[in-house]
């Protein structure tokens, strides 16, 4: 008769990172993504990716806007959030987020402001009783490439500050060898920009007047994105499985048994290869599929490293079971980011409607009703 | 000196023991602890081949510091164990390790968690945010969030008890006398002649945490992960069912 250990009694630890991390560790991948693919249409100026850039830039504000709320609503105390400010805690990446992030989203609505300084001009001279507005948003100014590329670069620092930060915070816990790996933030960085072009691929479908040459754009990027997850990930791998690295190893053994991680990762497997095949193959036409399965695969990441990784107890036998709770501490807190997410898409771009197809023009005295005509 | 339940008396007891397995704290850990006796390193032995499995501590636990439903500071892990024909009970009663070099310290983004001066590690939850990067960080499962207060909670060897010169709860309450409490600093403490006569071992050595909770009689196979088939008893399951 074989050696065998049964647990009979041992406590059962239930995930304290919730839904909500993944939301917005999610969100603000996909904000940080945004705008580095902001960042050659607006920052540098180039002509050819600006289209994309607008796009992108929609992804990075209306992520990046969503995605705090759901940091919060992960504290369990919510109301003391100010007790980050109040101390200094230069031990805790956790602690030095809670100052990159603010940097970040206020660096992020400046930098928004003044890319779309130029639309708000122009609507600012349209005929109706929103031009006062317009004109007061626009500040008396319009495109000013230089302080497009000064708020840009201080983003971009932002953006490389939140990047870093959401990515170590993670990698530095030891006690969970899922995540103590230097390829998380890289995975991270990596994932995310694949989610963000996916989701530029859907929002020029659905919410960008459905540019052939934006899709074709970004279905090349989604394959680069995606050819760079893969090559992370085979390398982490083939860290734990030749066992090059102890943590890597001992990773891999924690979950190598499970049935339901096997699953998880020909699925996540398939989830990249796939529409990497699709936009190496048929850029143009398929970027509905394509963008679908990125913004899932990028979602499905987190899920998998925060909800999965906690499920490995750190001491007893097994796995911990987690059902998604229907309340705010699990599907109503993944429905409730995603609602704020989409009221932020629809206030952002019903004040910024697309601009025309060719170049941005005044529309003097046009009636306000016809104004979505002439963006179309 | 004993802190043995049997005979607990708080004594000053100032000479170090001078143990190889006990490293010393870096200064400025030291100088960052706050609270508690200085003159003291409140620590616990556990003699799991006295434990029963009786779940008394856990109980006692529960009813000192109020632990809401379905949470635990300590439990007795309980295996069954096949080894050649042979099955037998294996106990484990876990708890918070009271790190020297404790990973829940430096992740606290708001300095709720902190170590006092006696090694302590505890937890203010009027400050803490329960934002749970503690519980990421405890590498023994030792740290949960309380759904009464919303914030990290854990065992703090009864902190109130010790202060007034009390045994923990689950010392006091050990039926087989296999949880031992006292100093370490106190060469003649019962810990102290524990650690230098039995060299004791701690849970996940290589995680370099430097445990202030030994166990005489530890199987290797249940220091890390232990590696066998899943509880069987899960309270919360058990609840969703009724």
């Amino acid at each position: 008769m074989e050696n065998q250990i049964v647990e009979v009694i041992n406590v059962t630890r239930e995930v304290a990172w919730l839904p909500w991390a993944v939301q917005y560790f999610f969100l603000i991948g996909l904000s940080v993504g945004g705008v580095l693919l902001s960042l050659p249409g607006y920052a540098f100026a180039r002509d050819e990716w600006r289209k994309l850039g607008r796009v992108a830039l929609l992804v990075a504000l209306t992520c990046g806007l969503a995605a705090p709320v759901a940091l919060l609503s992960d504290l369990h105390q919510p109301g003391r959030f100010w007790h980050f400010y109040v101390v200094f805690r230069p031990t805790s990446w956790m602690w030095w987020g809670s100052i990159f992030i603010p940097f970040y989203v206020t660096g992020l609505l400046v930098y928004a402001w003044a890319c779309f300084r130029e639309e708000l001009q122009e609507q600012g001279r349209v005929d109706s009783r929103l031009a006062a507005l317009y004109r007061l948003a626009a500040l008396g100014g319009g495109r000013n490439d230089g302080l497009i590329r000064a708020t840009g670069l201080v983003v971009l620092a932002g953006a490389a500050l939140v990047a870093l930060y959401t990515g170590v915070e993670v990698a530095v816990v030891r006690a969970r060898p899922l995540w103590h790996t230097p390829f998380l933030p890289v995975q991270f960085l990596m994932t995310a920009l694949a989610g963000t072009t996916g989701l530029v691929l859907l929002l020029n479908r659905f919410a960008a007047g459905n540019d052939r040459t934006v899709e074709v754009q970004a279905n090349r990027l989604l394959a680069g994105a995606l050819g760079a997850v893969m090559v992370v990930g085979g390398v982490w791998l083939a860290a734990g499985l030749f066992g090059i690295e102890r943590t890597h190893a001992e990773a891999l053994d924690s979950v190598a048994n499970s049935e339901a991680w096997r699953v998880t990762a020909i699925w996540a497997v398939a989830a990249t290869v796939l529409p990497f095949v699709i936009a190496v193959a048929k850029p143009a036409g398929t970027g509905l599929l394509t963008g679908l399965i990125a913004v899932h695969s990028a979602w499905m990441f987190r899920w998998t490293v925060f909800i999965g990784g906690q499920t490995v107890p750190k001491t007893g036998a097994g796995f911990y079971e987690y059902a998604l709770p229907a309340g705010p501490e699990g599907l109503l807190g993944i429905v409730g980011t995603a609602g704020l997410w989409l009221f932020l898409l629809l206030v952002i771009t019903a004040f910024l409607p697309t601009p025309p197809q060719s170049a941005p023009r005044p529309v003097r005295a046009a009636p306000a009703a016809d104004r979505a005509v002439a963006a179309e | 000196m004993d802190r043995s339940r049997r005979n607990f008396c708080l004594g000053a007891g100032a000479a170090g023991i001078g143990a190889a397995t006990l490293a010393t704290m870096p200064a400025e850990a030291a100088q960052a602890r706050q609270g508690g006796d200085a003159a003291r390193r409140w620590a616990m032995v556990v003699d799991v081949r006295k434990c029963v499995g009786c779940q008394a501590c856990t109980v006692a636990c529960i009813m000192e510091n109020d632990v809401p439903e379905n949470s635990f500071r300590t439990i007795v892990s309980t295996y069954e164990v096949t080894e050649q024909g042979k099955t037998g009970t294996y106990m484990l009663p876990r708890l918070c390790n009271h790190c020297e070099d404790a990973p829940c310290i430096p992740v606290c983004p708001t300095g709720a968690t902190h170590q006092r001066q006696d090694g302590i590690v505890v937890v203010d939850n009027t400050v803490c945010v329960g934002c749970a990067y503690c519980v990421q960080a405890c590498p023994y499962d030792a740290r949960f969030i309380n759904h009464d207060t919303q914030t990290a909670d854990k065992c703090t060897f009864c902190v109130h008890r010790i202060d007034a010169g009390l045994l923990p709860a689950c010392v006091e309450t050990c039926v087989g006398g296999a949880r031992v409490f006292g100093d370490l600093n106190d060469p003649n403490s019962a810990v102290s002649k524990l650690n230098r006569e039995t060299d004791p071992k701690v849970l996940k050595p290589e995680q370099g945490t430097q445990p202030r909770v030994f166990y005489i009689g530890l199987d290797p196979k249940f220091q890390g992960k232990v590696d066998g088939t899943p509880t069987l008893w899960r309270p919360a399951r058990e609840k969703e069912h009724v």
